[in-house]
């Protein structure tokens, strides 16, 4: 049930409102501490664990990765494809490893999955292009992370 | 009947018939890695031992017949000690690389190490390594994933016929290989890559092409041979992986030969024609259906048609196509064929006295049940022909007799055609296909026609409507 408030002649003058306003306004512009970071100069610090752009982890320049296709089967995008071979030198090997990024949702769930701790996400956050962007498996074997 | 008591459970059993056997119809699993319900018993794995009462030890349930009274317990602190035990014993030497090993996710080894097993190891020596010989084209093997269940060496030795795989060297230095390292002979060699418990044979032509958990099912029928051996399509996103038999103890039990196995690459060949083309001194022309309809109405429309009709198509679309041809085609002769030399179901003998035979088309019996003749070879002054088939039938020589084909061909099968359209194979539609023993099987669609291949019963339909737009010729 909607109940009307009774207001009186004071309440319906609003100045006294509008001042209560002005006070909270000029207190946050004039005394606060400022949030806004002058982003391309100044950069925030993220927690270790930020989940940003991903790679493929390597030892002594040869990828982890065995193409086992846990992380394509446990990823809620479906956003990774992998198509497996065998060379000389590794019995399993990812021929083709693509990470459709428009499509990730950033979840980790890759990470957590791979048993060859080959897949990781590194703590880089700007990945804005022009164009759809698709990693593949030469953009991800760039070592970026410290993980 | 006779009873015995599984878990607290009264059951019925069939004299002689193993604790096995007994216990998994009343849901009492009972874990093992050699016994096969189609293979000789040997009890080597120990894993299926279970606790019975007034025996003072474990019995291996898959070669201890049940008797009267016998009291079994499946889940006893004594039975899952000794499981454990036992898994803990094969993991031993066994490799951690499932992530490499294309077994994984159908693994026993896999499945009961994660139900019995320990999720540790306590073993810190040096593993076990083999070196591996190749064993031909069919199974690639990897010795170091073995657990000695000898399943391979009996499938051999009484399934297939050749004793051609042992175990050399004893206890831990154990080696299962092809005599004198030869590679395996026998046509049913498919088959060990599905017996082994674990990854250590596999099929080559499936190695690292899918991991099995993507992998859909679909229950269908052999079109190699007029066996009609049961079998498993396995595929994602239109694209068949493997084939895997699938029991029938009628027909094929468990098994399936490798001719059938791998039979399915046809279907996802790239020569095969799947769009209407029309052909011009050997050479395809991708063209619209209406064309393809036109070149090829006009091509048949002759004092001598041959209306050949492939012995691999279902009974559905031979019964269609007698009524579709005498109405468009009255005075043209039909007649089935499908292999050479085995033109009635009388010539039709079993090949190797497994599971092959001669007639190398699912469904010769049913076409002559159906009424259809045989072809005796093309009538003098014959001046075009109708073939159509699925993708087994193998081809006349066509003598140079103008052709148009209908059905699955490949473009060096079809270039001495007029005209191909494109039609679906074993693997893309259903029907019905009857077996040398007179049984009449489903095939079941799997997979979705690539291109623009339509089934039989479209395409004559197309064929009807638009005949409006075919000239007088």
């Amino acid at each position: 049930m909607l109940v009307k408030k009774k207001k009186g002649i004071f309440q319906e003058f609003y100045l006294v409102e509008i001042l209560k306003g002005l006070y909270i306004t000029f207190k946050n512009l004039f005394f606060a501490r400022k949030v806004t970071l002058q982003y391309p100069e100044e950069r925030r610090n993220y927690s270790e664990r930020f989940r940003g752009v991903h790679y493929i982890k390597a030892t002594n320049g040869v990828e982890n990765c065995t193409a086992c296709m846990l992380c394509p089967t446990v990823c809620p995008a479906e956003c990774i494809h992998i198509e497996a071979g065998e060379r000389a030198d590794k019995e399993k090997y990812p021929i083709r490893f693509e990470i459709d990024v428009l499509r990730c949702c950033f979840c980790g769930m890759c990470e957590e999955a791979c048993p060859k701790d080959a897949i990781k996400l590194s703590s880089i956050y700007e990945m804005s292009t022009t164009y759809r962007e698709v990693y593949d498996k030469s953009f991800l074997l760039e070592q970026r992370g410290n993980k | 009947m006779p009873k015995c008591i599984i878990d607290g459970r009264e059951v019925e059993f069939k004299p002689g018939e193993k604790i096995i056997e007994v216990a998994k119809r009343v849901g009492s699993v009972i874990p093992y890695f050699c016994y096969h319900p189609g293979l000789t018993v040997v009890a080597q794995c120990r894993m299926c031992a279970v606790e019975i009462e007034k025996m003072p030890k474990l019995q291996t349930a898959c070669s201890t017949p049940a008797t009267e009274g016998m009291v079994i317990h499946t889940k006893s602190p004594k039975t899952l000690q000794n499981q454990k035990a036992t898994m803990e014993f094969l993991l031993i030497n066994h490799p951690l690389d499932c992530p490499i090993c294309d077994k994984s996710g159908e693994c026993d080894l896999q499945d009961y190490s994660f139900d019995h097993g320990d999720a540790y190891s306590r073993y810190t020596e040096e593993r076990r390594t083999y070196l591996d010989l190749d064993m031909g084209p069919v199974i690639k093997k990897n010795m170091n994933r073995c657990i000695h269940c000898t399943r391979c060496i009996r499938f051999g030795s009484e399934i297939a016929g050749i004793h051609e795989m042992v175990a050399v060297k004893r206890g831990n230095y154990t080696e299962i290989t092809t005599i004198d390292g030869l590679p395996l002979q026998t046509g049913y060699a498919g088959n060990y890559a599905d017996i082994c418990p674990t990854g250590s044979l596999g099929l080559k032509d499936f190695r690292f092409k899918k991991r099995v958990w993507f992998l859909k099912k679909t229950p269908s029928v052999c079109e190699g041979c007029s066996t009609g051996c049961n079998l498993e399509i396995h595929q994602e996103d239109n694209v068949i992986y493997r084939c895997v038999p699938r029991e029938n103890l009628e027909i094929n039990r468990y098994w399936l030969c490798d001719e059938g196995r791998f039979n399915f690459n046809y279907l996802h060949d790239k020569d095969r024609i799947i769009h209407p083309t029309l052909f011009q001194d050997g050479a395809g022309q991708v063209s619209e259906w209406k064309e393809a309809f036109n070149l090829s109405k006009k091509t048949l429309a002759v004092q001598k048609t041959v209306i050949l009709v492939g012995s691999d198509l279902t009974q559905e679309e031979g019964r269609l196509l007698q009524q579709f041809l005498p109405e468009h085609f009255p005075k043209a002769d039909v007649y089935h064929f499908g292999t050479p030399g085995i033109s009635s179901s009388a010539q039709d003998d079993s090949e190797d006295q497994i599971l092959k035979r001669k007639s190398k088309t699912s469904n010769l019996h049913g076409f002559e049940k159906l009424g259809f003749k045989s072809f005796p070879g093309f009538p003098k002054g014959c001046q075009a022909v109708l073939v159509i088939r699925g993708g087994r039938a193998i081809l006349p020589d066509l003598k140079g007799i103008p052709a148009v084909g209908l059905g699955v061909f490949s473009q060096s099968q079809a270039s001495s055609f007029v005209a191909v359209l494109p039609g679906t194979a074993f693997a893309e539609k259903d029907g019905t296909v009857m077996n040398y023993q007179g049984v009449e099987q489903k095939l079941r669609q799997a997979i979705l026609p690539p291109g623009q291949c339509k089934v039989l019963s479209e395409i004559l339909m197309m064929w009807t409507h638009q005949k409006s737009s075919f000239g007088a010729a």
